[in-house]
């Protein structure tokens, strides 16, 4: 099937921005940020979370933990086909910070996609 | 130690050597020092002159540092030993070994003193299945270090040896040319520490190893301290509480997410790691005497609750975590442990815990906090846990290539079967989930109506929990025998064989009370009851091997459970019994109980015969007379009172427990033994 180019780790952040109140995330508090490296270009998204009140914003503020990751990988991770904490273990995230905001976001990204229900193509 | 191994430990980094503390593993042997279930060191082997040493003696100082007394040669007849050579070992991010040589003779001597180091960095699952490496090794030498180090791709790990005196570093270990006066002695300072790059800042925090020594020896020392003290006229019982509370201390272990706070991780050396199961039974075992570590465990569970459907892991919206793990397979997807959700119990027993945490310590703010995650919990029972819609908890791995057949707490491959021998296909329901289940139901109940102020929620679990009960009562109960089927099959059919299992369902309340009393028979039976404990497999079963795993061999755990549901019942002499056989075992192993023995009979081998290859400490083996101290003395909580109502076998005379920390403070309890035990053997 041929879809239009798309940018799944933007449409995740733009998706992530809609969704305002996160019961997943209600006991986190703190910020995390994601720097995600295209060639030689980096694009940071802040998400900013207290009591379940998710914010997302393109900002290169400081925060509580910061992952550094290329788009390529990250890519996968927003559309659940790659599990962010393998990727940490693996070293393809570099993770500095506050390990247990990292545990909470995780929550945030999706299911693996699941053959068994999806029409081919 | 039995298997002549020397093990040292700190949370999950821990040194497996053989009584010279040298290092020789293959790749199937599961010695060296590990880290995050990564091999950081396979070989380490100390020589002088050439020679290899021998061992006379080595001190367990305490569980993450040790001693060893060496001297040169490995003859067996005398050694004329010119020289000592002592070498301390402590762990800590890595470890630190301070070796030592002493020179006995009146003229100065000049050594070569070598180490061999190298490194496989085996993940911990290949040691386990002998499986090969797919990165590729590197060395360095510099003027005062050696890295060995590994990569695949973005994955690297390295093991960095540096010493405080000189030595000539190559790229397979470190010499010292040592010149040592008369009467002298010389010494020096070697590091091994591990590196995880790639991973950005390591959740492994490197400490001065002296000071984190220090503080280690401190907080060992609180621990035991803070823990209730016991007084028994029967020694063995003290030395064995003693060995438990210390053990436990080691298996303690920080996730990198619990904010420095431990929980139990399962056991040593395959184990170090969070499990769901095993941190569960550990935390309700030890919920009288160290309750934080039930508080630390449930924090840390829910962290990592699941939030998706993901067939590779197993898991679901709600289920609780079986296996947490750190290493180069789980990195690359090839196994599913980050964390692997593929186990049923935990999930109905996190929220059994977190009542049972309540009602012992009075922290409703925890119940509050974790509200989330326990209705969470409740819901998937009902959503995602029930596979044939029958209203009952059922398992079957969705994945086929490295998840788990048996997601229940025997899961060999074998552990169900029919009381011919067969195995069910699958779905399968195992009883003891059904009484988990309907344990759950009832606690949620109580905290959802007490705490969460949710008296819908606390009528609709109630109903479902009486239910639950009418239901396994009926379709569970085999007539011709008089206990509970160890499962349903797919087709609904009783997995008829008879099994310790009985036992966990008295302790869940979901056993009619017209049915407990033959279900305790059958229990203390000698057909289950083999005079050191119950049975995991009924013997005359057609898979009945008094060495099979899960299919004849005692678990003291599972018997420490069996008593306390005994106990739950009114069947107080029966929980003695139990008790008494398995303290007596816990004496011929000095104190510290392995995960499984024999299921032979007790008058037939007088000692309790350990199953091969058990893991040991293991947390809920340690963790096992702590509850049956509990179960002996009948504690329990009741309102803001602790209920003292003892049931002690004779042999072990006056008992104190002191200090029983709790909502009420601290109290004291007291008994004195009663209970006349001893069947299927010969009375002491």
């Amino acid at each position: 099937m041929a879809k239009p180019r798309c940018d799944p780790t933007a449409q995740f952040f733009a998706k992530l921005a809609e969704r305002s109140d996160e019961p997943l995330l209600r006991k986190a508090k703190g910020s995390m940020r994601f720097d995600v490296v295209d060639g030689r270009r980096t694009r940071r998204w802040l998400v900013t979370v207290d009591g379940g009140e998710l914010a997302v914003s393109s900002s290169n503020a400081a925060a509580s933990c910061v992952a550094r990751v290329d788009k390529a990988i990250f890519d996968r991770v927003a559309t659940g086909r790659l599990n962010v904490v393998a990727a940490v273990l693996r070293g393809d995230v570099a993770v500095e910070g506050d390990w247990r905001l990292l545990v909470r976001m995780q929550r945030l990204f999706p299911s693996p996609p699941r053959p068994r229900r999806r029409a081919s193509g | 130690m039995s298997d002549g191994l020397v093990k040292i430990l700190d949370g999950n980094t821990f040194v497996v050597s053989d009584s010279r503390g040298d290092i020789e593993a293959s790749r199937t042997d599961p010695t060296g020092l590990f880290s995050y279930d990564t091999r950081f060191l396979s070989r380490w082997v100390l020589t002088v002159n050439g020679e290899r040493l021998s061992p006379l003696s080595v001190d367990d100082l305490q569980y993450f540092e040790t001693r060893f007394f060496l001297v040169p040669g490995t003859g067996t007849v005398y050694v004329d030993a010119k020289l000592s050579v002592i070498r301390q070992r402590a762990v800590s991010s890595g470890f630190h070994e301070e070796l030592t040589i002493l020179n006995h003779a009146d003229k100065p001597v000049t050594l070569t003193v070598r180490v061999d180091a190298g490194c496989d960095f085996a993940d911990l699952f290949e040691v386990k299945d002998a499986l090969r490496k797919k990165g590729r090794y590197t060395s360095k030498v510099e003027r005062r270090k050696l890295t060995l180090g590994y990569e695949r791709g973005p994955f690297e790990r390295a093991t960095a040896i540096t010493a405080t005196a000189p030595a000539q570093f190559d790229s397979e270990g470190l010499t010292f040319t040592v010149k040592v006066k008369a009467h002298g002695e010389w010494t020096t300072e070697i590091a091994v520490v591990t590196e995880h790059i790639g991973s950005g800042q390591s959740p492994l925090e490197h400490g001065n190893p002296k000071r984190v020594q220090a503080r280690m020896r401190r907080n060992l020392e609180r621990w035991l301290a803070e823990a209730p003290r016991v007084v028994c006229d029967w020694n063995p019982l003290a030395a064995t509480y003693r060995k438990s509370l210390v053990d436990l201390a080691a298996l303690r272990f920080s996730p990198p997410i619990a904010g420095g706070r431990a929980l139990p991780a399962a056991g040593l050396p395959w184990f170090m790691t969070m499990f769901g199961r095993d941190s569960i039974f550990t935390s309700l075992q030890s919920l009288p005497f160290t309750p934080e570590l039930a508080a630390t465990t449930l924090r840390a569970l829910g962290d990592w609750q699941g939030v998706r459907i993901d067939d590779f892991r197993d898991e679901d919206p709600g289920r609780i975590l079986h296996e947490m793990r750190y290493g180069e397979m789980t990195a690359f997807e090839e196994r599913p442990h980050s964390p692997y959700y593929g186990s049923v119990d935990a999930t109905p027993l996190y929220v059994v815990l977190l009542d049972e945490y309540e009602r012992w310590t009075g922290d409703r703010a925890l119940v509050r906090e974790l509200e989330i995650e326990a209705r969470a919990a409740l819901n998937w029972i009902d959503e995602y846990a029930d596979l044939q819609g029958t209203g009952y908890v059922w398992y079957r791995r969705r994945n086929e290539e490295s998840g788990l057949e048996n997601q229940c707490w025997k899961d060999s491959w074998d552990s169900i079967s029919f009381r011919g021998g067969s195995l069910p296909g699958f779905p399968r329901a195992t009883c003891e989930l059904q009484g988990y289940a309907f344990d759950a139901k009832v606690r949620g109940a109580r905290l959802a109506r007490d705490i969460w102020k949710d008296a819908a929620l606390a009528e609709k679990l109630e109903a479902d929990a009486a239910e639950l009960k009418r239901r396994f009562n009926r379709d569970y109960w085999v007539e011709d025998g008089e206990y509970f089927a160890l499962a349903l099959d797919q087709e609904g059919r009783q997995v008829d064989s008879l099994t310790s299992n009985n036992g966990h369902l008295l302790w869940s309340g979901i056993v009619d009370k017209t049915k407990a009393k033959a279900v305790a028979r059958q229990l203390l039976g000698p057909r289950l009851f083999s005079g050191w404990g119950v049975r995991t497999l009924a013997a005359g079963e057609g898979r009945y091997n008094p060495i099979g795993y899960h299919t004849g061999t005692v678990w003291p755990f599972d018997n420490s459970f069996v008593a306390w549901g005994l106990r739950r019942y009114g069947f107080k002499d029966e929980a003695a019994e139990i008790a008494a056989g398995i303290l007596d075992a816990a004496e011929f192993f000095d104190g510290r109980l392995p995960e499984a023995f024999g299921g032979y009979p007790r008058e037939q081998t007088k000692y309790p015969v350990q199953y091969p290859t058990a893991c040991s400490p293991q947390a809920w083996s340690t963790g096992t007379p702590l509850l049956l101290l509990r179960t002996m003395l009948g504690l329990e909580p009741h309102g803001e009172h602790l209920v003292v109502d003892p049931a002690l076998p004779r042999g072990i005379g006056h008992l104190e427990l002191l200090d029983i920390p709790g909502r009420w403070g601290r109290i004291d309890a007291f008994g004195r033994g009663r209970v006349e035990t001893g069947r299927g053997r010969a009375r002491r």
